[in-house]
């Protein structure tokens, strides 16, 4: 069995992970999370040409007799080309192809092969909806912790466990979260309802991870004559296999979607990695020293 | 009880091989479910092969549901404009919407549009129309958005047609019988009102027309004395009564085999001369047919690839048991695959019954029923896995995503459990012991962890956007039934071929050295 000094160096790794939530934090409030089209409403349109790809100016010029506002052109690598814009309307929807059709590669054909449009009244309801589902997952997962747990509570009442499996979970959702703002701002990666879904599978896996931790050191605390220390010590010791081959096992199979998945989904693949990488953290080098302090601090009283 | 069952499994061997068919007959189910057509290539090939000396019988070969990111075709949100209708009366009225649309949309041959009415939280009304494999969504738009065309229509009988062929001369003796519009339509109506039969008191509905619609259904009617005259709303007749006499003063009286409801609504609509509630398109979202296929083509890759990086780690590191965990995985793929699908009834009842028989007997064995927690759970898991075997589950590719990331949690119980026993075997515990002990102590880790997934699914499940939704219904299933199968299936079959080799080569299970 492995014996690796986690919780005597529980300083080191709370300090670690104080400093990423205080970055995530920083990055979060300085560039904010770059709100998707789900979010803000707007179109957005893909086209392949089949005659080679035009470039963004003669897109941009062939599309401003559509008068369309805020424009973005993107290649997408495969022969095909995004626009972003404002108006959702059907109308605005036909003027931009047909003056995409006018222009010079487009002759040898051209298809939309993806077209979305959110008015601003979706957008802002999906937003309060994401918050809630996110508060209504938070509330039913700290009510099962409490329950699944309510038979332990020497040396440290039950509920403190629940508490510190989602301190935990935040944690993990302040840096996948964080990260994305850092992304958002240099890679122009975007959050949309796959990213509340994401954060919501990693909510449930990080619980998931710090349960199973948290559950050897309450089959161990009975049976135990160590301090209260070297039972939590021991038992993340035990379960730390576990904990890493299973994140491999997660990361392994989420990184063929992201390599083969396709450029659609890959945003939140990478939402999905980062959290779940985060989560299998937090259990061990998080969750577990704050549970050592929290009996600490009881006794100090 | 305890001789009964002593008299059916006679020795534990037999109860082994009872749980071996068992698991045969689900992974069995679970392979015709999922992948029929591949079944059917083989027992083919084999006929081939033998000279049709070994004939199977066929499976029948049931596709999956695909949603519209993957299938191609349209998603139209609308808004209802409610303002103008009494809060009683709005739900009838949208379900009237619902009808229109659906009306329209089957009139232009689009296979079964999917149409559903949803009240928002802040309280709007939304109609969501979805459209598979459309090719004009243009036409759909302006043709959903359309005022209500009614139309007058009277029979034509066309001239006998005479073919002459050769000598011999056929003539066909029935006229041909067709409907022609009539220069009446619904520009001409004044005012359309709920009537009652005096004879009967069924419900109809009376128009008015103006002074020039008057005089071309005085004409009509003249001369269709003895004939039928249809009415036919948006493509579809409504009634068509035999004219009596001429009718002159403008009005006529429509009596089909209304419900109170419907001619309302009938009523409402014309007079209206639109939808019931007027309408307004807030959101669109096209998937042209090739990028679909291609995202189908992309997930099949990551799945594939994620299923044979995982099957890696697992036997490189755990060795023998990491090899049995692969082959409960490669059952559990199956398994997800065939719930997906809707599958005949036997098919699901014999998937059903098997994987519960499994799961009884395993767990009455190992003895791990601790308490109220674990039954409610599992009451909760097999209501709803019951609910998704007899239903189809669209797949959408946030929904395959999910499965395949199941892939990855799925080898979790297994690990714990894996982990478990070297740990019992580390501390000089016999084989078959240390076996069952894994199992046991794992479960209260594999139960708790996996229920907070769950819940965190059903939350996902209640948001209602499609996307969401089948991700939510895909980790659903993966995680469920991943739970039952890694317990059940990697148990038991851990227990068939653990024997004498196992015991005295300690290197497959991982462990230098193995107590007797």
């Amino acid at each position: 069995m492995v014996n690796y000094k986690i919780i005597k160096y529980r300083k080191l790794w709370l300090l670690i992970s104080v400093g990423m939530v205080v970055l995530s934090v920083i990055s979060l409030s300085i560039w904010g999370l770059k709100a998707g089209l789900d979010f803000t409403g707007g179109s957005l349109l893909e086209v392949k040409f089949a005659g080679g790809v035009p470039s963004v100016m003669e897109i941009q010029n062939s599309v401003k007799e559509a008068n369309i506002n805020s424009l973005i052109v993107q290649p997408t690598g495969n022969n095909s080309i995004i626009l972003r814009f404002q108006e959702t309307s059907q109308d605005k929807h036909i003027a931009v192809t047909e003056a995409l059709k006018k222009l010079e590669v487009a002759k040898s054909g051209m298809t939309e092969i993806r077209f979305e449009a959110i008015g601003t009244s979706v957008g802002a309801e999906l937003r309060s909806k994401s918050f809630w589902v996110m508060f209504l997952v938070l509330m039913v997962i700290i009510l099962y912790i409490s329950i699944a747990f309510s038979k332990v509570s020497k040396p440290v009442a039950s509920w403190k466990y629940a508490l510190i499996a989602v301190v935990a979970l935040f944690h993990d959702i302040i840096i996948t979260a964080g990260i994305f703002a850092i992304l958002g701002h240099y890679f122009g990666v975007e959050v949309n309802t796959p990213f509340v879904v994401a954060l919501l599978t990693v909510l449930g896996y990080s619980v998931h991870d710090t349960i199973v931790v948290f559950d050897r050191t309450r089959e161990n605390l009975p049976k135990s004559h160590d301090s209260f220390e070297e039972t939590v010590s021991h038992s993340l010791n035990q379960t730390f296999v576990r904990s890493v081959n299973t994140v491999i096992t997660v990361l392994l199979s989420l990184s063929a979607v992201l390599v083969f998945g396709g450029s659609s989904i890959r945003d939140f693949v990478l939402a999905l990695m980062i959290g779940i990488f985060c989560g299998a953290y937090s259990s061990l080098f998080v969750a577990s020293p704050l549970l050592v302090y929290a009996e600490k601090w009881q006794r100090r009283k | 009880m305890q001789k009964q069952s002593k008299s059916l499994f006679s020795s534990k061997k037999a109860r082994l091989r009872f749980t071996l068919f068992l698991i045969l007959i689900f992974a069995v189910v679970s392979f015709l479910g999922s992948a029929g057509n591949y079944y059917n290539r083989l027992s083919s090939t084999l006929a081939r092969a033998t000279h049709n000396v070994v004939i199977l019988p066929t499976a029948k070969e049931i596709p999956f549901v695909l949603g519209l990111d993957l299938q191609g075709g349209t998603q139209l949100t609308y808004e209802a404009d409610v303002k103008n209708i009494p809060e009683s009366d709005r739900t009838t009225s949208l379900e009237g919407v619902r009808d229109v649309i659906e009306r329209r949309v089957n009139s232009t041959g689009v296979s079964e549009p999917v149409i559903q009415v949803n009240r928002s939280i802040s309280g709007d009304y939304r109609v969501i129309v979805e459209l598979a494999g459309i090719k004009n969504v243009n036409d759909a738009i302006k043709l959903i958005g359309e005022t209500p065309l009614l139309e007058f229509k009277e029979t034509t009988v066309e001239p006998i047609k005479v073919s002459t062929t050769g000598t011999s001369t056929n003539v066909n003796a029935e006229a041909n019988l067709t409907w022609e519009n009539t220069e009446l339509t619904g520009k001409n109506l004044k005012n359309a009102t709920l009537k009652f039969n005096p004879n009967d008191g069924t419900p109809e509905v009376a128009l008015k027309f103006d002074e020039e619609g008057s005089k071309m259904f005085e004409n009509i009617t003249e001369r269709n004395v003895n004939k039928q005259v249809a009415i036919v709303l948006d493509g579809y007749t409504i009634s068509a009564p035999t004219v009596s006499q001429k009718i002159a003063g403008g009005e006529a009286v429509i009596s089909g085999k209304f419900t109170v409801t419907e001619a309302k609504l009938l009523v409402q609509r014309l007079n209206t001369g639109a939808l019931p509630v007027p309408i307004i398109l807030i959101g669109q979202q096209t998937v042209e047919a090739s990028l679909g296929q291609q995202s189908i083509d992309n997930s099949f890759k990551a799945g594939i690839v994620g299923f044979f990086l995982v099957a890696l780690f697992m036997i490189l590191y755990y060795r023998f048991p990491g090899l049995i965990s692969v082959v409960c995985l490669g059952i559990y793929v199956l398994a997800v695959l065939a719930i997906f699908k809707i599958m005949p009834w036997w098919m699901t009842w014999v998937f059903l019954l098997s994987l519960f028989a499994l799961f009884i007997s395993v767990f009455k064995e190992l003895k791990i029923f601790d308490g109220i927690l674990s039954v409610v759970m599992f009451l909760i898991v097999f209501i709803f896995l019951g609910y998704y075997a007899h239903t189809s589950v669209t797949l959408t590719l946030a929904g395959i995503t999910g499965f395949i990331l199941s892939i990855g949690m799925a080898v979790d119980a297994n690990i714990l459990i894996f982990e478990r026993m070297k740990e019992e075997l580390r501390s000089g515990k016999p084989l078959d012991i240390a076996i069952d002990e894994g199992f046991k102590r794992a479960w209260p880790s594999i139960r708790d962890g996996n229920t907070t997934t769950i819940l965190a699914c059903f939350v996902l499940m209640s948001f209602g956007t499609g996307l969401v939704k089948g991700f939510g219904a895909t980790l659903f299933l993966g995680v469920s039934i991943s739970m039952l199968s890694s317990i059940v299936i990697t148990s038991s079959l851990m227990k068939i071929f653990v024997g004498k080799f196992l015991a005295r080569h300690p290197w497959w299970l991982g462990v230098k050295k193995i107590n007797n």
